[in-house]
């Protein structure tokens, strides 16, 4: 399966859902192809990855038409579009799958973004043109990955939680991907 | 000039500005302490045009820092360290704030610019406090750093003027700048030149890793006598130094003074780094350390002819430990213990009796 990622943070971006958009793609890319299309300068790379950067320091306009292109041009060639919450990706992603008609997941990985769009009629409107496309609306998240810190006992049962975690919420996604083949 | 006259040239200086400062701070209801320990020792080889004092108020004693200046260029600097501070507590792109002493008093006054802060009581040093704790206390405040990332034309606009924002260009032609200063003023030293060549070619052939992590706050001062622990909470007491650069600058340069102060805490932060950060992050921290020294060096090169004596020859002991330390960060190797130490006793032996009282309780 060809599996868009269309996500406004990625790394050295730090709050998520940068960490969590490129340990996803790094648990999909073993037996899917996984584009991420993003904005920023220079990502950290995931092997086997294709990772398409929009830079961040164009002006708004601009920015987001180069966005939705560089989405669209991706998106014809794909199975699903997986959409993180936020302003910048979702009236992208929105136009996107009206377009092409391809199936859209979106997932709520941003607290912020989102309860910035609940307090704003215009960032509300942007996410409701994105999520009525929207074949599903996920909301969990799997955790931060436990640091292993130098003076502190090595963070076993955290671990275990944390690729448990990973392990349902990849379940979960294979399931809504499939759905949208 | 010889180390004699630019050490008194500042200490004239240094003392009509306090003779001076004294008048305007006591018409203000301030009074400064006998003992005053930011402006002697060495000091006179860092400091700029700008006196930080210690005092209190006198209608209650609150202990306070005073930093004043009638000097153009010291103006400008308590100018920006106050406009810095003023934009920090802003910003909204920031993810956590970092905590400062209370602001007291801003005022031009009597032909000086004074900018008081509340004095930040601690238990003990940073250095006092047990490594675990010290580990805990400094990841928090890079965290903070690491929080406020400024990547759109629209942030770029609030913190240009404020801040400064450097990428690799930024970086690789300071470098540059230091590698002349440093080849041009000390020109017999083979061991230095070639450091710093295989350093200059570290950095150029890593460029691409300096930019990936730039656009972040990072103070690129950020050693313990730059900040204060109180509470459990550090409070940042300079924020003249900080700018939106490589995130790693902070903890090259928290991680080169460790080196020398502390080498469990550097080796600590190294093992966090490895274990839970990328590849990339690592190479950018260690780019970021050969350039700090790079920075150090030129540092150095540049106080041999403000220095003579003890101070001269401790100067050199300087420059040839960091060529050292340049040569085992580029090649990634830890520095022998023993070269470390060998510095350690030479400067404990060469250094002045006022300088040894500074760096009591510095730290």
């Amino acid at each position: 399966m060809r599996i868009i990622i269309s996500t406004p943070l990625y790394p050295p971006d730090i709050a998520e859902p940068a960490p969590y958009t490129k340990e996803l793609a790094r648990r999909l890319s073993a037996s899917h192809d996984v584009i991420i299309v993003t904005y920023g300068r220079v990502p950290e790379e995931v092997p086997g990855v294709k990772i398409l950067v929009i830079d961040k320091r164009k002006p708004l306009l601009p920015r987001l038409f180069s966005y939705t292109l560089a989405l669209l041009r991706e998106a014809r060639l794909a199975n699903i579009i997986y959409l993180q919450n936020g302003a910048s990706t979702e009236l992208p992603a929105g136009i996107v799958a009206r377009l092409t008609r391809i199936p859209l997941v979106a997932h709520i990985g941003d607290a912020i973004a989102d309860e910035k769009a609940s307090k704003s009629v215009i960032l509300r409107a942007l996410q409701k043109f994105a999520f009525s496309r929207a074949q599903t609306i996920l909301t969990e998240t799997p955790p931060p990955h436990p640091e292993v810190l130098p003076f502190e006992g090595f963070p076993a049962a955290a671990l275990s939680a944390y690729e448990a975690s990973w392990k349902n919420h990849l379940k979960q996604l294979e399931r809504q991907f499939s759905y949208g083949k | 000039m010889g180390n004699n006259n630019q050490q008194e040239s500042w200490e004239k200086y240094r003392n009509n500005e306090l003779r001076g400062a004294a008048g305007a701070l006591a018409s203000l209801g301030f009074s400064l302490d006998e003992v005053q320990p930011h402006i002697s020792g060495e000091r006179y080889l860092m400091s700029g045009k700008k006196l930080v004092l210690v005092g209190s108020r006198t209608k209650d004693h609150l202990k306070v820092i005073i930093k004043v200046s009638s000097r153009e260029e010291g103006i400008r600097e308590i100018e920006s360290e106050r406009n810095a501070r003023e934009t920090l507590l802003h910003l909204r792109f920031a993810y956590y704030t970092f905590l400062s002493p209370e602001e007291i008093l801003y005022i031009r006054h009597g032909g000086y610019l004074i900018f008081i802060t509340a004095f930040i009581e601690q238990e003990k040093t940073f250095l006092e406090h047990d490594v675990r704790n010290q580990f805990n206390l400094a990841l928090r405040a890079f965290k903070i750093q690491e929080g406020v990332h400024a990547t759109t034309s629209s942030h770029a606009r609030v913190i240009r003027n404020v801040f400064g924002i450097w990428g690799a260009e930024e970086y690789l032609s300071s470098f540059k700048e230091f590698k002349k200063i440093s080849e041009g003023l000390y020109p017999g030293d083979e061991a230095l030149r070639s450091a710093l060549g295989r350093a200059s070619l570290f950095l150029h052939d890593n460029a691409k890793t300096i930019e990936q992590y730039c656009g972040f706050l990072t103070h690129t001062d950020f050693v313990p006598h730059n900040i204060r622990v109180h509470g459990g909470e550090i409070y940042l007491l300079d924020h003249t130094s900080l700018r939106f650069g490589n995130k790693h600058e902070a903890m090259a340069r928290f991680l080169n003074f460790m080196l020398l102060y502390n080498r469990p805490l550097e080796s600590a932060f190294l093992q966090y780094m490895r274990e839970n950060k990328t590849p990339e992050e690592s190479l950018s921290l260690r780019l970021m350390r050969a350039y700090k020294i790079a920075f150090l060096l030129s540092f150095y090169v540049k106080s041999l002819e403000r220095t003579s004596g003890d101070l001269n020859t401790l100067t050199r002991a300087r420059i040839v430990l960091w060529t050292r330390a340049l040569e085992s960060v580029v090649g990634d190797e830890s520095l022998a213990d023993a070269v470390v130490e060998e510095y350690q006793l030479k400067r404990d032996s060469l250094r002045s009796p006022e300088e040894k009282r500074r760096q009591e309780k510095l730290h």
